[in-house]
């Protein structure tokens, strides 16, 4: 289910120029416009069209989870692979900063650095990345941890294996599984602070993201008096939980495959 | 000290300082003249060296001057003592009210696992983890404020009112959490309930429970203190991941129902480019954060004898 409500938003992001014709920005009528056959989803407050608005935010919101937790998994994985692989002063220092930046508030943290370094997708995901890869660092470096001590692993070891043959043959392969949960979960996260960046005015303003699409209607004075708040807040507010909620089941299946032993707690019977 | 040091770096590495957003004629608060410029720079401390800037710093925080509010011209100090309250009692009555729901639900459904009532909860908590604060904060809004007007749309209370009493002021000052504090309880209910819930199904199949079973144990007593005690550190760990977490979601609450706490204050010197403000909010909230760390770290040191042995 996650897979086919991912893949709608990504066919959506690709194809809906044909459905949504005109530029996000352009203004094309009246403001306020019920939805009709020439704006599917009507216009906003200063009339532009809502449906190209809508596409132009599943780009954006696919582009940073793609950028962003892209970032964060490859900044958690080598940290973490370093941490867990070296161990001693590497591993300690490694930690002191995971648990100092896992223990600061992050999002208050992601906007002072959003604020200082001005608002564009490319900034918004470095940031996101650099705030967020701790989470991922710890799991990585646990996971090696483990497989350090494995038998398979001292064997290759013991028998004169390269270190860099031992990362890629026995350390790789098993650790992938775990980055691609944790992929899916931090693109799901990066989807979620962008628009809640955008949401909170600190957004690309060049750009019409699904929250930024919240925010002005909730901006509009008086949005709830009209019908407006209709076709104006719930198509982002919908869209933008569908994918989360798409992204956040695709990541409970992925664990389960990787972990049976997890699936069999959830659906286990009584003992 | 290290946040202290970060707070202070994090501005000077960026592009531009202070004062080039006072001079952007954007702004509206700009400054042409040169004296005056210079005047402001040394207040500030910004004609010195990096390291003298740095001691300047240290040592007026160390006095509690958190700064000088450039936008509204007033003591950041005085600011935050107007917000920080709000934050608090907003953050700490979700965590409060997320930790007992989730807690006592996740040891239910434990008990009472891959039956329906079980199932149901877990995909709706498991989609509720999924699902953003404000994007929960406005649907509240919708349906509770707007549609059904049961509940005010914005602010911690209603402005310009007499009250007849403490109770009609505190009835007011509820009135107003409500929405905001439902929002924030949501979104953390379900991490702490899958957490609770996994442990709770582990400790169950130990020879201790087929013990307490065998005793007869009142079931509450069986549920709680021998299944409970068994989730309740790796709870506490968690919970003390949430503060920030929380915080964080805080200032989306905050934000859709104009709620005057830290996140507020935050984004209107986002807005304004009022840095000191900003530092100081951060520095605070972080405080909190670390503070309420130490205090979940004590109550940790308390029920797990062995980590005060090491």
């Amino acid at each position: 289910m996650g897979v086919a409500v991912v893949g709608t938003v990504v066919a959506v992001a690709v194809f809906g120029g044909w459905a949504a014709p005109y530029r996000p920005t352009e203004l094309i009528g009246q403001p306020l416009q019920s939805p009709s056959g020439t704006h599917v989803l009507g216009t906003n407050g200063v009339g532009q069209d809502l449906a190209s608005q809508l596409v132009s935010g599943a780009r954006v919101s696919l582009t940073v989870a793609a950028l962003a937790g892209g970032g964060t998994v490859i900044i958690g994985a080598l940290v973490g692979m370093l941490a867990g692989w070296l161990g001693g002063f590497v591993d300690a220092a490694a930690m002191r900063v995971v648990d100092f930046v896992l223990a600061i508030p992050r999002l208050p943290l992601l906007i002072v650095l959003g604020a200082y370094a001005g608002p564009s997708i490319g900034v918004i995901s470095a940031a996101i990345a650099l705030t967020f890869w701790p989470s991922s660092a710890r799991v990585v470096r646990s996971q090696v941890l483990s497989l350090r001590r494995r038998s398979h692993v001292k064997a290759a070891m013991g028998f004169g294996a390269e270190t860099a043959y031992v990362l890629r043959r026995h350390l790789l392969p098993e650790v992938g599984l775990i980055l691609v949960a944790g992929l899916v979960s931090s693109a799901g996260r990066a989807v979620m602070l962008e628009a809640g960046l955008a949401f909170l005015g600190l957004g690309d303003p060049s750009r019409a993201s699904w929250g930024q699409i919240m925010r002005d209607s909730l901006e509009f004075s008086g949005v709830f008096y009209t019908t407006a708040w209709v076709w104006w807040l719930i198509p982002p507010l919908a869209a933008i939980t569908v994918l989360l909620l798409g992204i956040t089941f695709l990541g409970v299946g992925l664990e389960q495959r990787i972990n049976p032993r997890l699936g069999r707690h959830i659906v286990g019977g009584k003992s | 000290m290290a946040i202290v040091t970060m707070v202070f770096l994090l501005p000077r590495a960026m592009p531009g300082d202070p004062l080039s957003a006072l001079e952007d004629p954007d702004a509206g608060y700009f400054i042409t003249d040169p004296e005056v410029r210079q005047r402001v720079l040394s207040y500030y401390g910004l004609d010195g060296p990096l390291h003298e800037q740095y001691l300047h710093y240290v040592g007026s925080l160390a006095t509690g001057d958190l700064g000088w509010s450039v936008a509204r011209n007033t003591p950041v100090a005085g600011l935050i003592a107007g917000h920080l309250p709000w934050t608090l009692l907003l953050v700490g009555l979700a965590l409060g009210l997320s930790a007992s729901v989730s807690y006592g639900a996740g040891i239910v459904a434990a008990w009472n696992r891959g039956r329906l009532p079980d199932r149901v909860v877990l995909v709706a908590l498991t989609g509720l983890r999924g699902v953003p604060e404000y994007a929960l904060a406005a649907l509240l809004l919708i349906t509770l404020a707007v549609l059904v007007p049961l509940f005010p749309l914005f602010g911690a209370y209603t402005p310009f009112a007499e009250y007849e009493s403490l109770w009609s002021q505190v009835s007011d000052i509820a009135f107003h959490l409500a929405l905001p504090l439902l929002a924030l309880t949501l979104s953390l209910v379900g991490t702490k309930f899958l957490l609770v819930r996994n442990t709770a199904i582990s400790a169950l199949g130990e020879d201790y429970m087929q013990l307490a079973r065998a005793k007869g144990l009142p079931l509450r007593r069986q549920q709680f203190h021998h299944v409970g005690r068994n989730a309740l550190l790796p709870f506490l760990t968690v919970m003390a991941l949430q503060v920030g977490t929380a915080v964080g979601g805080s200032i989306f609450v905050e934000s859709v129902f104009a709620y005057p706490g830290m996140g507020v204050l935050i984004l209107d010197a986002v807005e304004a480019r009022d840095y000191p403000v900003l530092e100081a909010v951060f520095l605070a909230l972080a405080v909190t954060v670390l503070v309420a760390n130490f205090l979940i770290e004590l109550v940790y040191r308390r029920l797990d004898p062995r980590v005060g042995a090491q």
